[in-house]
């Protein structure tokens, strides 16, 4: 009855994840920004297999070709993403840089129960951004820590579930 | 006590005729029970999502929402026809999926049950198969929809 209670209600902590999203040909794809140590151009990144800034070698890591997308890396808003989780580094070279972004974890999706093979492993989840899909991948994966011949396992749900609103959000 | 009869008959008698939705992908007649589909729509650009589950390989967004589009057409070896094509929601048991289909738009009809033979199909899912219209018509299992094509690739 009190009007404490409003005023708990505006202090309530909203949680939020930030992305670095990227454009891989037609598919945009989100990276966790914690992990981004930085953002090279062409002609910074170099044409070499591995890239060295503050010390640390990154090597090489063909997310495209990975993820059997078709890109361009022609153009000029070829960026080369320097990315650590802390125990792995890796270079990954993207088509372009679209944006950085705080997402409420509620607003990020799981990926459809439909998709069921590695594709599970590859993208912890998707969201919406500036009316895009994107797609989150994990940086585990992208990073070379996990292989890709055993999907993770699926929830037997044999119950309908209601579409992958935002009601079912929270996958990141 | 009649009350009761009467109601038994009643769902009897449901029982025995199955409400479909006959469509077609590629000239090729389908249908599906009415209860599985969530509706009809005109098509959209889907966007392909990276993926190795067979014929799963893209989604569709309507507004907020997003669900995983189901490429039966490929299955079927049968490309879509039409310039309007159209989207069938599936109430897959995984959730909702989008199905284009060709663009003549699909009819109600109305098959009695004891009319429904195995269909013998391997190529997609089915409940059986049923005489529609002097044409024989699978009745496309949209729930479990893939199912045996990915368990297929994970044995």
């Amino acid at each position: 009855m009190s009007l404490r209670g409003h005023h708990n209600s505006t202090n309530m902590l909203v949680e939020t994840a930030s992305f670095l999203v990227v454009r891989l040909g037609i598919s945009y794809v989100a990276l966790p920004a914690n992990g981004v140590r930085g953002v090279l151009t062409q002609e910074e990144a170099g044409h070499e297999q591995v890239v060295t800034a503050a010390e640390t070698i990154y090597q090489l890591v063909d997310l495209a070709q990975r993820l059997s997308v078709v890109t361009d890396l022609s153009g000029l808003e070829v960026r080369t993403v320097l990315y650590s989780n802390g125990h792995s580094q890796g270079a990954i070279r993207v088509e372009q840089v679209v944006g950085l972004t705080d997402v409420e974890r509620k607003d990020c999706f799981p990926l459809p129960r439909q998709f069921q093979c590695d594709e599970r492993n590859w993208f912890g989840g998707m969201m919406l951004y500036q009316d895009q899909l994107v797609l989150i991948v994990n940086p585990s994966w992208v990073l070379g820590e996990l292989a890709d011949v055993v999907p993770a396992p699926v929830g037997q749900a044999e119950q309908m579930v209601a579409a992958t609103p935002a009601a079912v959000g929270g996958s990141c | 006590m009649l009350r009761a009869d009467r109601g038994e008959q009643q769902a009897h008698t449901r029982k025995r005729a199955w409400n479909v939705v006959v469509f077609s992908v590629g000239g090729l007649k389908l249908a599906a029970r009415t209860e599985d589909v969530g509706g009809v729509s005109p098509w959209t650009e889907s966007i392909p999502v990276p993926s190795r589950t067979p014929f799963v390989q893209a989604m569709l967004k309507r507004g907020n929402y997003v669900m995983p589009v189901y490429d039966l057409a490929s299955r079927l070896s049968s490309p879509v026809q039409g310039d309007l094509l159209l989207c069938l929601e599936a109430r897959h048991l995984d959730g909702p999926m989008a199905i284009c289909i060709d663009a003549d738009v699909p009819s109600l009809e109305t098959v009695d049950a004891t009319a429904i033979r195995p269909s013998g199909r391997e190529d997609v899912e089915t409940l059986g198969m049923v005489t529609i219209g002097g044409e024989d018509v699978a009745i496309v299992a949209l729930q479990r929809l893939g199912r045996a094509s990915q368990d297929a690739v994970s044995s």
